[in-house]
């Protein structure tokens, strides 16, 4: 009952973007230094890494736990080729519909392999990472501290260049 | 997201993010962010829109080095199915590049 409460208010809050606005505004504010690297490389030589907060995970992985109220700031990591039958979106806190009939919305990959096939980019990180936002309480630590940093640590032992990240 | 962009880019690798609600992105901004008033799962656009999908992807490499300070949260000012977006430009994105920077005066 919980989950589909959640759900039905996903969809009054991404069909009313001024109810988003008003939550937002209601968040606690990050402070602290914003970190900063400038981009050395041309888009064409880089190797790119997608991140999405779109709770995308695959079908043989353990779905984001919608049971905490608080989110899950669990990572799931997808290989950018896997077929699309066997991914799925678990995230009851916003409407996935769209998402679901084209994941492009929230997880890029197919845009990405037609850049990279028009040489735009150099080459694609061949894993997409994937968390899921309304991450509260006690995860917002767990995400911070532990998922962000592990995901940057993959990237740089992957070679990666720049980051693009999507939220939902 | 902002906190994870945050992350990834103390390790050394620049950053560039898609906002849909500015109100959350102020609260913990990324390095790079480009805002659209879009709805939640609608960062990139409507479904099947690949011209705007490709747009939304250029606007955001655009900023990935057009942006010059940490914190940066840019306006698209697209809105939201009242736009028309061309076909992709792939010639754009492969001019995209580090651009030089405006002296600064002593």
């Amino acid at each position: 009952m919980g989950r589909l409460k959640n759900q039905l208010l996903a969809r009054v809050f991404t069909a009313f973007p001024s109810l988003a606005a008003r939550w937002g505004k209601s968040l606690v504010q990050h402070t602290g230094e914003i970190p900063w690297v400038e981009p050395l490389l041309p888009l064409t030589k880089a190797r790119i890494a997608l991140v999405t907060t779109g709770g995308v995970h695959l079908a043989s992985q353990i779905p984001f736990d919608m049971s905490d109220s608080e989110g899950d700031a669990s990572l799931r990591e997808v290989a950018i080729d896997t077929p699309r039958e066997e991914l799925r979106i678990t995230h009851d806190y916003y409407d996935h519909r769209d998402a679901e009939n084209d994941l492009n919305l929230v997880f890029p990959v197919e845009r990405l392999k037609e850049l990279l096939q028009a040489g735009a980019i150099g080459s694609l990180h061949q894993v997409g990472f994937s968390i899921m936002g309304h991450i509260d309480g006690p995860h917002l630590a767990t995400l911070q501290e532990q998922t962000a940093p592990l995901i940057a640590r993959k990237m740089v032992a992957a070679g990666v260049n720049y980051a693009l990240l999507v939220p939902a | 997201m902002g906190l994870v962009a945050r992350a990834i880019e103390a390790a050394g690798i620049p950053t560039t993010s898609l906002s849909i609600v500015r109100e959350v992105t102020e609260k913990t901004p990324p390095p790079r962010a480009l805002y659209m008033r879009f709805p939640f799962g609608h960062a990139l656009g409507e479904v099947g829109a690949r011209n705007q999908q490709f747009d939304i992807l250029l606007r955001a490499f655009e900023l990935l080095f057009e942006a010059e300070e940490p914190g940066t949260i840019r306006d698209s000012g697209l809105r939201w199915k009242r736009e028309s977006y061309p076909d992709p430009d792939f010639e754009r994105f492969r001019r995209l590049g580090p651009v030089a920077r405006k002296a600064h005066a002593d």
